[in-house]
């Protein structure tokens, strides 16, 4: 069980090819952006069928609240913690 | 007991200070003699060209930084073997210690490793 968090945009492409099913997803900094309804890359996000999340305060900055898909969970710092604590193990694609 | 670490090199080598850094974490945990492993995918596979000539650019030449990898103790050398044909390389082109291995050896590698660190 891998927590795979997503900081770049170039990096999601390589993270889903390695997800494992029982892993996570979190988008972080302009990986946000990766989710929005509608793009390429928010296609291959539900395609993974991989739990999704994203950083609040970033999607804020970014402005992209409206865009979100809707399978996306918005989570704050606490449950970004709680997250990195229910899986065995993190990587960062930057 | 050492606990085990994964190293994933996902970037070209001179785009940016990734894979730098990456190479710093690899040959520090083999001077340390800690249980490290590589894995190359996506872009990452360019670092291992062995026609790199940095001469002209003042910067470290991977392509013979990463073949002396076995050198300083790191042996568990692998590459996504999908990244490599997307990039129109094959394995021929790889230096002798590196093994081209699949997605479900990736995942195994991922999943059997204490630590995850990406560049």
């Amino acid at each position: 069980m891998v927590l795979h968090t997503v900081s770049a945009g170039p990096g999601l492409a390589d993270c889903l090819a390695l997800a494992a099913p029982d892993d996570a997803l979190l988008l972080l900094g302009d990986g946000v952006y990766s989710a929005m309804s509608g793009s390429d890359t928010a296609a291959a996000l539900e395609a993974s069928g991989l739990p999704l999340y994203a950083l609040g305060q970033d999607v804020l900055a970014a402005g992209v609240s409206a865009y979100l898909l809707a399978s996306v969970t918005v989570v704050d710092f606490d449950a970004f913690v709680a997250l990195t604590e229910a899986f065995s193990r993190q990587l960062n694609w930057p | 007991m050492s606990r085990s670490t994964l190293l994933v090199f996902r970037h070209s080598p001179y785009g940016s200070s990734l894979a730098r850094a990456g190479l710093d974490l690899a040959l520090a945990a083999g001077a340390f003699e800690q249980p490290v492993s590589v894995l190359f995918t996506g872009a990452g596979v360019l670092q291992l060209l062995q026609e790199q000539d940095t001469g002209s650019l003042g910067d470290r030449n991977y392509g013979k930084n990463l073949s002396s990898l076995p050198l300083y103790g790191l042996e568990s050398l692998y590459v996504d073997e999908v990244a490599l044909s997307r990039h129109g390389l094959s394995k021929t082109a790889l230096p002798d210690a590196y093994s081209p291995v699949d997605l479900q050896f990736m995942q195994h590698l991922l999943a059997t490793h204490d630590h995850l660190v990406g560049f």
